[in-house]
């Protein structure tokens, strides 16, 4: 790392905005590390899901991630036995946001990453060349140019790998010689690259978005499976929804609007609601819409309410403002989404008390 | 002279074996087990091959057998196990608790028996210290301290720090002091070695020590009781679960059942063992290697979680991640599906009894030879015989199966064939796990059913065999699941099936006065469901589709007219408006029918019929479309024509409208539809249209008189189960004739 503040950098990594609680960690943390792991298991789990670490030290752990510890203690568990996690989830379930933690609890360095695209290529995964020096010396280690999976392999370190499903099949592959037998053959220099104790993948992917590949069941079988759920409580859903709106509104310079704790619940509970098929007194099953309706699609239902409501409207969030954000996150699909929007508008936003306004607002998008 | 209590958790495995142990250990000369005393001749029968866990000890009251008990027991029930260890090594075993006879009278004198003794108090003390699975904490803390008597020393120091300070409840106060009693009893017998299973709650107030067996008589002097029975009957390990409403219930009886039978430390392997091998057979991946990691996996979870070995949590946790399909492992394996035996020479089950008591009120005799029966619902006995043959065709004893008779179209006649074979005894047999007497246990299987069932179809089915059965208790549920059924159905067309048969449920509910409300929520629920999605799921059908729906539209119309629905008046004739329009993407078919049917509704003028109908058939339509126009407007429809002078009327002024030429192209497309007449009804038609009348045999003129109408209607009314309003109806002539004419789109008996 340089020498320059921290703060002056837009998003620092993990590992350097939250130095000091894994420093403390480090310290208060007296059980057994796996080889190469620079926290035990117990305290990397205590770093993502917060709270105090005991007598020995007064630093108090911010929480990293919401939800079910049960699903952190699996995906480090895993890493301890020298098999792959597989972080899957719709989007929004912070599945990057816990490999990047992950990583820089076990390794302190959450840098090595591979970003996948359709267009990623074998070379991204395992190594490229660098053609001036293969041309002018040949084949050797020099020319070589290590991708963040050499390096992890090399230095003993945790290795992200984003959107595994949106590589092609066949790049995929790649990997599972690499977590199978822990080497990568470098057949140009006939040699190979043993991966040192610590080397592990932390992978995401997302199972519900269109235009991802398949993983092929070789390379499935080298994963441990942990899937990240939507949040789940109505109340730890509002919590998040409000503190990211505040955040992004400050962000984004819009215009002071009063808090609309009214609107946020509602569209948090249409969007639950849809999302679960099932009204939230579970009395009514309702048809469940195409779209995702996550977290970060209410959040951004709001975001724009609150610009209509500040540039348009009067100042307060209405639930007109929010309903063709609404309408428009549910239904993506015209034909099938539009008869589950109907169906929910008249049987259950109809009968609610209180839904009046928004379910007028409502009938006059649709026209 | 020594009594050892064995302190145990009621279906606990780790208990189970620690009795073994200890039984073994002692080799006691008489065993007495926490069990109802009066069940006691019921026990020699553990150990007899023919009874196989899971089974359940059933308590009933004599003569009502819908006051019951039952005591299930799982292979690693402590109590069977030491049951089963003392028959088979010939040791006396008895009952000690109090009698059930005396607990049913109790209840008889609103004098409930709160028991306060928790339900599972090792499973407290286990997440106390910090353990959710208490079996492993047995194994733990409790086993691991040393041999089987330690362990019982143990838990019953535990309990006793546990009961001091509680007061024990009246109830439970008699229990005990009924055990200590027996106990007191076996000693006196000369018994050198007694051993006591009993729950670990009760250990310490077992212990005979300063208590004084002259308190304990005057408890227990004086007690009412009444005459009980018992009886094994099959149970499943589903039903042993807590969420199956068992209050002692375990959480995962395949679990432990596992635990029991491998108790190694390769118990863990074992199980993922089984679970690849279930999800193999569903086709799913599970290969050795997905194994080895799972078992990794538990072991670092259990490490990571501070406990000494994986538990169910790390199990299921671990093979989750590893295989997936968590689901079906829960189900199938820490749940499971084992299903226990009764030897059919076992004393009878109360099930038997009340079919017995409800064919004499029903006066329905069990004869092997096939019979006829009619039966009139309007009789209350008829009635009985319908409810009783129904239930039992909703339990699966099929003693009678109904035809197809005369007059099915009625509804207050029922034909059944009846006869009775050997093997339905046999089920009866089997079928009394699910309750003890005939309507309870329908009505469980009924819920069970409705719960499996995988499509509308079905879940209609099971609703109509409750109403039919007068199941109220199973009509609720089957209601609920037919409601979350049909919001995911995505089938507008399934919808649509499912309505007709509610509303002959409802109505039908409604001449038996079950109470429908509920139903007719659902019905309104479906109905929204079908306006929403009826105009999309018309567009884009071939003929074949588009002759369902346009039969499916009638149906629906109809439905709604036998019910009086309100969506009758406005929200579904506004769909049909949108369905007769014309479009590219709609068959011809179904704008054709939903013109008619809206003119059967009178929602449109026979100024707007004649409109839409000459729309149909002028040049800018293709002929095929026009055709099929006509064909959804008048199929089938002959006789109505017929009678409905103002629906001849449409369509003889439109024809008469046409030019030449236009008469010329569209004759062959109605001929298509005229030709499927009946000859008669054209000869009528045409002998109508030439001024001529036909021989009418209920025409009424205009001078109808009301009061005699009126009088008339009302039975018309009850008959087709029609609202009786007492407003003279003389003007409104259309309605008489709606209902004397029954139209495609009319009320039909």
């Amino acid at each position: 790392m340089s020498d320059d503040p921290v703060t002056a950098i837009l998003r620092p990594h993990a590992e350097d905005q939250y130095a000091a609680e894994l420093a403390a960690l480090a310290v208060a943390d007296d059980r057994p590390r796996p080889p190469g792991w620079k926290l035990s298991p117990w305290a990397v789990v205590k770093y993502l899901m917060g709270g105090s670490i005991g007598a020995a030290s007064d630093v108090l752990i911010s929480p990293k991630y919401v939800g079910s510890q049960r699903l952190i203690e699996i995906a480090t568990a895993t890493l301890a036995t020298d098999r792959a996690v597989l972080l899957l989830g719709v989007p929004g379930t912070a599945k990057t946001w816990v490999g990047e933690h992950l990583a820089a609890a076990i390794s302190g360095d959450s840098t090595l990453l591979i970003q996948g695209t359709a267009g990623t290529t074998e070379e991204t995964l395992r190594y490229g060349w660098n053609y001036a020096r293969l041309l002018a010396d040949g084949p050797s280690e020099e020319a070589l140019v290590p991708s963040p999976i050499y390096r992890g392999m090399s230095r003993g370190a945790i290795v992200r790998v984003e959107e595994l499903t949106r590589m092609p099949p066949e790049v995929q592959d790649a990997l599972v010689t690499v977590l199978s037998e822990k080497v990568l053959p470098i057949p140009e220099l006939d040699t190979e690259l043993s991966a040192v104790q610590g080397f592990n993948v932390i992978a995401t992917a997302n199972d519900r978005d269109r235009g991802v590949n398949d993983i092929s069941s070789a390379l499935r079988r080298r994963f441990n499976t942990v899937v990240l759920p939507l949040p789940a409580t109505v109340e730890e859903e509002i919590a998040i929804v409000s503190q990211r709106v505040g955040e992004l509104g400050r962000a984004l310079a819009l215009p002071e609007v009063p808090a609309a704790a009214d609107e946020i619940r509602r569209v948090v509970t249409i969007f639950r609601e849809l999302r679960n098929g099932v009204t939230a007194d579970e009395r009514t099953t309702l048809k469940v819409p195409s779209g995702t309706l996550s977290t970060a699609e209410a959040i951004s239902v709001i975001t724009n309410g609150t610009a209509l409501a500040a540039h348009f409207g009067d100042g307060t969030l209405s639930p007109a403002d929010v309903a063709a954000g609404i309408v428009g996150a549910v239904v993506s699909d015209p034909i099938h989404d539009a008869v589950a929007w109907r169906e929910y508008l008249e049987g259950v936003v109809r009968e609610r008390a209180g839904w009046g306004e928004f379910y007028d607002a409502c009938r006059e998008l649709d026209g | 002279m020594t009594v050892h209590l064995l302190g145990i958790r009621h279906h606990g495995p780790g208990s189970a074996r620690s009795v073994l142990r200890a039984l073994e250990e002692f080799e006691p000369d008489i065993v007495l087990v926490e069990a109802p005393a009066d069940v006691e001749s019921s026990l020699p029968w553990i150990g007899d091959p023919g009874l196989v866990a899971p089974v359940a000890l059933l308590g009933y009251v004599a003569n009502e057998p819908g006051r019951a008990l039952f005591a299930p027991f799982a292979s690693f029930s402590p109590e069977w196990q030491a049951v089963r260890w003392a028959n088979a090594h010939h040791v006396p075993v008895r009952a000690i608790d109090l009698p059930m006879a005396v607990t049913f009278a109790a209840q008889n004198d609103d004098e409930m028996l709160v028991d306060a003794a928790p339900i599972d108090p090792l499973r407290s003390l286990a997440a106390a210290a910090g353990d959710n699975d208490p079996e492993r904490w047995w194994e733990d803390v409790i086993e691991h301290r040393g041999d089987g008597v330690l362990a019982f020393d143990a838990v019953a120091e535990a309990m006793g720090a546990a009961r001091e300070g509680t007061v024990p409840s009246a109830g439970e106060e008699r229990r005990e002091a009924h055990m200590r009693r027996a106990i007191r009893t076996a000693i006196k017998e000369g018994h050198e070695t007694i051993i006591v299973v009993c729950g670990a709650w009760h250990v310490p107030a077992l212990d005979l020590e300063g208590r004084a067996a002259s308190v304990d008589n005057t408890t227990l002097r004086g007690l009412a009781r009444i005459k009980v029975a018992s009886a094994w009957v099959p149970w499943t390990h589903r039903r042993l679960t807590t969420s199956s409403g068992y209050g002692a219930g375990v959480d995962s009886p395949g679990w432990y059942r596992h635990v029991f039978e491998h108790p190694g430390s390769d118990g863990v392997s074992r199980f993922l063992v089984d679970a690849a091998h279930l999800l193999r057979a569903r086709g799913l991946s599970a290969s050795p290697d997905h194994l080895i990691a799972g078992t990794r996996l538990a072991d670092a979870l259990a490490t990571m979680r501070q406990r000494p070995r994986p538990g169910l949590a790390e199990v299921l946790d671990a093979a989750d991640a590893v295989m997936g399909g968590i689901d079906i492992v829960r189900s199938e394996l820490v749940i499971g599906d084992a299903l226990g035996e009764v030897p059919e020479n076992a004393p009878q089950v109360p099930l038997a009894r009340d079919l017995a008591k409800a064919q004499k009120t029903a006066r329905l005799k069990p004869v092997a030879a096939v019979q006829t029966v009619e039966v009139d619902l309007r009789t209350p006995t008829g009635l009985r015989k319908s409810h009783l043959l129904h239930r039992l065709l909703a339990l699966g004893v099929p003693w009678g199966v109904p035809e197809e008779g005369r007059g099915s179209s009625g509804t207050f006649r029922e034909t059944w064939r009846v006869a009775w074979e050997p093997e339905l005894s046999v089920r009866l047999v089997e079928r009394s796990g699910y309750g003890s007497t005939v309507a309870s246990a329908a009505t469980a299987r009924l819920v069970e059913r409705a719960g499996a069932a995988t499509n509308l179809g079905e879940l209609v089915g099971v609703l109509e065999r409750g109403l039919f059965a007068d199941l109220p208790d199973a009509v609720a549920p089957c209601v609920r699941r037919l409601a979350d059924r049909a919001a995911t159905d995505p089938d507008v067309g399934r919808l649509m099936d499912v309505v007709v048969p509610l509303a002959s449920a409802l109505r039908y509910g409604n001449v038996r006065g079950t109470d429908a409300s509920a139903l007719s929520d659902v019905f309104d629920g479906i109905m929204v469901r079908i306006l929403a999605g009826l105009v999309p799921a018309c567009s884009s059908l071939d003929d074949d589709a588009a002759a369902r729906m346009v039969e499916r539209l009638t149906a629906v119309q109809t439905s709604l007219a036998v019910l009086d629905h309100s969506s009758r008046r406005s929200a579904f004739p506004a769909v049909l408006t949108q369905l007769a329009d014309r479009h590219a993407m709609r068959h011809g078919l179904v704008s054709g029918r939903a013109t008619r049917l809206l003119h059967d509704a009178g929602a449109w003028s026979a100024v707007a019929v004649e409109r839409r109908l000459s729309q149909a058939l002028s040049g800018g339509t293709a002929p095929g479309v026009g055709a099929a126009f006509v064909e959804g407007f008048l199929a089938g429809s002959g006789t109505v024509l017929v009678h409905d002078t103002e629906l001849l009327g449409v369509v003889d002024r439109w024809l008469s409208s046409l030019a030449v030429e236009s008469f010329d192209a569209v004759i062959a497309l109605l001929r298509r539809t005229f030709g499927a007449f009946e000859p008669a009804e054209r000869r009528q038609i045409m002998s109508l249209l030439l001024g001529g009348s036909i021989g009418r045999v209920s025409g009424f003129g205009a001078d109808v008189d009301a009061d005699r109408a009126a009088a008339a209607l009302d039975t018309v009314r009850h008959m087709l189960g029609l609202a009786i309003t007492t407003e003279p109806v003389a003007a409104d002539s259309r309605e008489l004739s709606s209902v004397l004419h029954p139209s495609v789109g009319g009320a039909m008996a």
